[in-house]
């Protein structure tokens, strides 16, 4: 670090000795560093409000502020970088005691008096410690800086990943924009964080299960075991219900479920917009209620089939094992439906993974590329059942397993002779097949023989059971603040909390401006008329206040819209206040006062606008003076001029959509607000009356119409 | 109903209902309105098709039948050519209508017909929607235009539901409960409107 000062004349050996400029340094900064780092090592105790904060930390309440790095901003963010910075400091801070120590304790005096120096082999690691000290601290400080600079000044939207996003001017058509634009109902709000929330990056929480059709609450527990009781038609997916077979009314009357008529025998589920019964599938219930359970059990045509239950209890059966077994050995397999035939893999797979001796064929060598060896097997089945078939003991060797050879091993040849599905196409022609929707729409496993070649005719469709639907709970993605939560009850419609963002920020309504002075500079107005190319539109945006405090506003908009066709816009007065959104029931009772004030301020709009009151319209088309204001709203011009639409030679054609003329505008909203109790960020101030700056800035989108071609 | 001497478009009513004259409500003892309601002309109601067999058969010599065929709430408005029907249906074997009841801030659009056993308040419906018979309609749902609502079908709340027949194709959003508010509606028609607020 510091070069060697002093040299003892009568030792011939190199010592070194820290010059008085290096001990009063580290006499400043070791404390200072020892001050920080506890400070950032032990937030947020020490951040303001924490119980270290007082006295020691009470500076870093100020710089907190300044450098958000120290602040809560970075905190809540989970910024790990600050943090990372004071252990270093910390590791930096004891190379410097180090080198201290051993010049203290091994230096001796070179001469009377003078100043302690160590030489030899200490010297030398106490020199090399002190030095390698000072790299780091250099390293570290540009590291810092340079970390500081690359950040948007102020990181107001903590998603923002480029450093340039809030700069540029927000592009309406690029890509990604369709991601990031949402109707203002769409929009949440979080009060802690003073940010708008969208529904992508918000997070959702359940409350409830419910049935769509029958509105009844499903328990979470029994979400998996209990099928759903209703039911949609595979056809038309209309609501099917249940009716007798035998005296089967009017299809238009169809009697509702419930109905306590006096009917018996066979029940079938119909549809009531298309006529669809599953007798037309051969499916027919000898009960009218449990039809889930019921229809597991049905396949179609009206034959049984063991249900997944019935199939466990059958395979604990001793007595039937051998007998499938000698049914498969038979050759001609029946053929197995979904679950059987899962169940019968499993039950292989797992008998090899219990032995891995047991089948060694000579496959060993694909061992290697993931499959067939029993530990990716193992890994692959505990995905999808759970974990149940988790192998635990480590194997030593990793052998192949051996395929399904038989039918109750879970082998299904499959079915190549489509000579009956071409018959068939042949007879009902392309009408009578399944639409991809339909068949999306089909439930999965329900029992029919195997993929091959099924569901393909929409005599084959089953009834389709009801998704269920949810209500559900949302949550700041910074904070992790709720945001919305309705109420738990499937009936009710209330809700816990709603932190809509049009409670919080303006909202804009779009108008076409008619001036009727005669003057034909003026386009059309009127509203969803097409726009004229090259001809000068004005639009009234009419912003309403929704917060009880007066908001100024600031308004943003590029001279062109982005795009192809540039068109230009004149934001008149970019710069404005609304009053407060007073109390609804101040003006209910200020009914009558209500007009005189409107005329009053009608009258000083007249005075704003430089003339009289009776040709207004020229006199307010001037820059910079609002167009109306009322109780919490203003009214503001826009002037347009739409591009012309008429693409130059060698362009491509007119895209869709390319002729909707729409301004991006860069909204900022300040106001003032009371300082919240829970409001952490700013310093615990005793005032109650203290009022906090606020501000809120985001891009939106307006949509003029389109343009004539 | 109205006694005021200048024949306007619309007759309104002491609770704040505004009738169209052009507007054919049959059975009108049979409709029951809860006030602020927009009836606009050709618009119809069925009030004549009442339930003909009453739902307790115990309760004979208690009180006298309920002979309401179409029931509305407040702030409801029924646009030019809609429909309003009574569903029928068969009980114990027997034909009979059943009452259409509608809650409050209900708009129909023009040229639908409705024929649901209930429909919630908060309910936009679209222009030229069909709305089957018996089918419930909960709060907060939006039917857009052109809906084929089968019959006996039951949409829940904050559905958006679109297509024939009506599929769930959005939720609405929870800044979008206001938007189902018709007070400001209601004061842009009538025989002396006001402007809609801009
Ligand atoms: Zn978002
Ligand atoms: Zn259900
Ligand atoms: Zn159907
Ligand atoms: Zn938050």
């Amino acid at each position: 670090m510091a070069p060697p000062t002093n040299k003892a004349v009568a030792a011939p050996r190199w010592s070194h000795t820290p010059t008085t400029p290096l001990l009063l340094w580290l006499g400043v900064s070791l404390p200072l560093v020892a001050w920080d780092t506890g400070y950032m090592l032990m937030r947020p105790h020490t951040m303001p409000g924490g119980s270290l904060h007082w006295p020691l930390w009470v500076p870093y309440a100020l710089y907190g502020e300044v450098d958000h790095l120290y602040g809560f901003k970075q905190w809540h963010l989970k910024n790990s970088f600050a943090a990372a910075q004071s252990l270093m400091n910390l590791v930096e801070s004891l190379m410097y005691l180090g080198y201290l120590a051993l010049w203290y304790s091994y230096g001796k005096p070179a001469a009377p008096g003078g100043r302690k120096a160590v030489g030899g082999r200490v010297g030398a690691i106490a020199a090399l410690l002190g030095f390698s000290a000072a790299v780091m601290t250099v390293s570290k400080t540009v590291l810092y800086y340079s970390s500081t600079i690359a950040r948007p000044s102020d990181a107001n939207s903590p998603t923002s990943t480029e450093p340039d996003e809030d700069d540029r001017t927000f592009d309406p058509r690029a890509p990604r924009s369709n991601f990031s634009l949402y109707p203002l109902e769409y929009l949440l709000y979080c009060e802690d964080c003073h940010q708008i929330r969208c529904p992508r990056c918000v997070t959702e929480e359940i409350v409830t299960y419910y049935c769509p059709n029958c509105l009844f609450e499903v328990p979470s527990s029994n979400l998996k075991s209990e099928g759903n009781r209703c039911f949609q038609c595979p056809i038309c997916i209309g609501p099917l219900a249940v009716t007798s077979v035998e005296t089967k009314p009017d299809p238009g009357l169809l009697a509702a479920p419930d109905s306590a008529s006096p009917h018996s025998g066979p029940y079938a589920l119909t549809c009531s917009y298309c006529n669809w019964s599953s007798t037309e599938v051969g499916i027919k219930f000898e009960k009218p209620n449990s039809i889930h359970a019921q229809l597991a059990k049905l396949r179609n045509g009206g034959e049984t089939r063991l249900t997944a239950k019935e199939q466990k209890e059958r395979r604990k059966d001793p007595s039937y094992r051998p007998q499938a077994a000698a049914q498969g050995e038979l050759g001609e397999a029946e053929a197995l439906d979904l679950e059987t035939q899962f169940a019968n893999l499993k039950l292989l797979y797992q008998k090899q993974l219990a032995d891995p001796n047991a089948a060694d064929n000579g496959l060993a060598a694909l061992g290697d590329l993931g499959f067939s060896s029993p530990t990716s097997l193992s890994r692959i089945m505990s995905i999808y059942t759970g974990g149940s078939l988790q192998d635990k003991k480590p194997k030593s060797r990793v052998g192949a397993m051996r395929e399904a050879l038989e039918a109750n091993e879970g082998l299904q040849l499959a079915d190549l002779d489509e000579s009956a599905a071409i018959a068939q196409l042949q007879d009902e022609g392309l009408d009578g097949t399944a639409s991809t929707s339909q068949l999306a729409d089909q439930p999965p496993n329900i029992g029919e023989v195997h993929l091959h070649g099924s569901d393909r005719f929409i005599s084959e469709l089953r009834p389709i059971p009801y998704l269920l639907r949810t209500k559900r709970s949302k949550r700041c993605p910074v904070c992790r603040h709720i945001i919305s939560k309705p109420e738990a009850k499937v009936q009710t419609t209330r809700f816990r909390i709603r932190l809509v963002a049009g409670s919080y920020i303006p909202s804009i309504a779009i108008r076409p401006l008619s001036l009727s002075s005669g003057s034909s500079a003026s386009g059309a107005a009127v509203p969803g008329a097409l726009l004229e190319p090259l001809k000068p539109t004005h639009f009234l945006l009419t912003f309403k206040n929704p917060i009880f405090e007066t908001i100024k506003v600031t308004l943003g908009a590029p001279a062109k819209t982005p795009g192809r066709f540039a068109s230009k816009v004149t934001v008149l007065c970019p710069d404005f206040e609304i009053d407060a959104n007073t109390d609804v029931w101040d003006e209910a009772l200020k009914e009558g006062g209500e007009r005189d004030r409107e005329r009053e301020r009608r009258r000083r709009k007249g005075e704003e606008g430089s003339g009289g009151g009776s040709n207004n319209n020229h006199n307010q088309l001037e820059v910079g003076k609002i167009w109306e204001r009322g109780r919490n709203w203003v009214s503001i011009v826009v002037e347009v001029v739409p591009a012309s639409l008429t693409v130059e030679h060698g362009e491509g054609p007119l895209r869709e959509d390319e002729d909707v003329l729409e301004i991006p505008m860069f909204v900022r909203v300040e106001w003032e607000a009371e300082t919240g109790g829970e409001d952490v960020g700013t310093a615990p101030s005793k005032d109650k009356e203290a009022r906090e700056k606020r501000e809120l800035a985001y891009w939106c989108v307006l949509g003029l119409g389109r343009i004539r071609q | 109903m109205s006694r005021r001497p200048p024949r306007g478009e619309y007759i309104e009513t002491d609770t704040g209902n505004k009738v169209a004259r052009k507007a054919t409500l049959v059975g009108t003892q049979n409709i029951m309105l809860g006030g602020k309601t927009v009836i606009m002309p050709d618009v119809m109601i069925r009030g004549d098709l009442i339930r003909t067999i009453q739902p307790s058969s115990q309760s004979t010599g208690g009180a006298p039948p309920s002979t309401t065929a179409v029931s509305i709430g407040r702030y409801c408005f029924l646009s030019r050519g809609c429909c309003l029907r009574p569903p029928g249906r068969l009980y114990k074997g027997v034909f009979t209508y059943m009452t259409l009841r509608i809650g409050d801030h209900v708009f129909v659009g023009p040229g639908s017909v409705v024929q649901a056993a209930s429909i919630g308040s908060h309910v936009h419906i679209g222009a030229k929607v069909s709305v089957g018979e018996l089918a419930i309609i909960k709060d907060y749902v939006r039917i857009l235009d052109g809906t084929v609502v089968p019959p006996n079908m039951v949409i829940p709340s904050f559905s958006i539901v679109a297509g024939q027949p009506a599929r769930l194709i959005g939720e609405v959003p929870e800044g979008g409960h206001e938007a189902f508010e018709l007070r400001n509606l209601y004061k842009t028609v009538g025989n002396n409107p006001q402007p809609a607020p801009s």
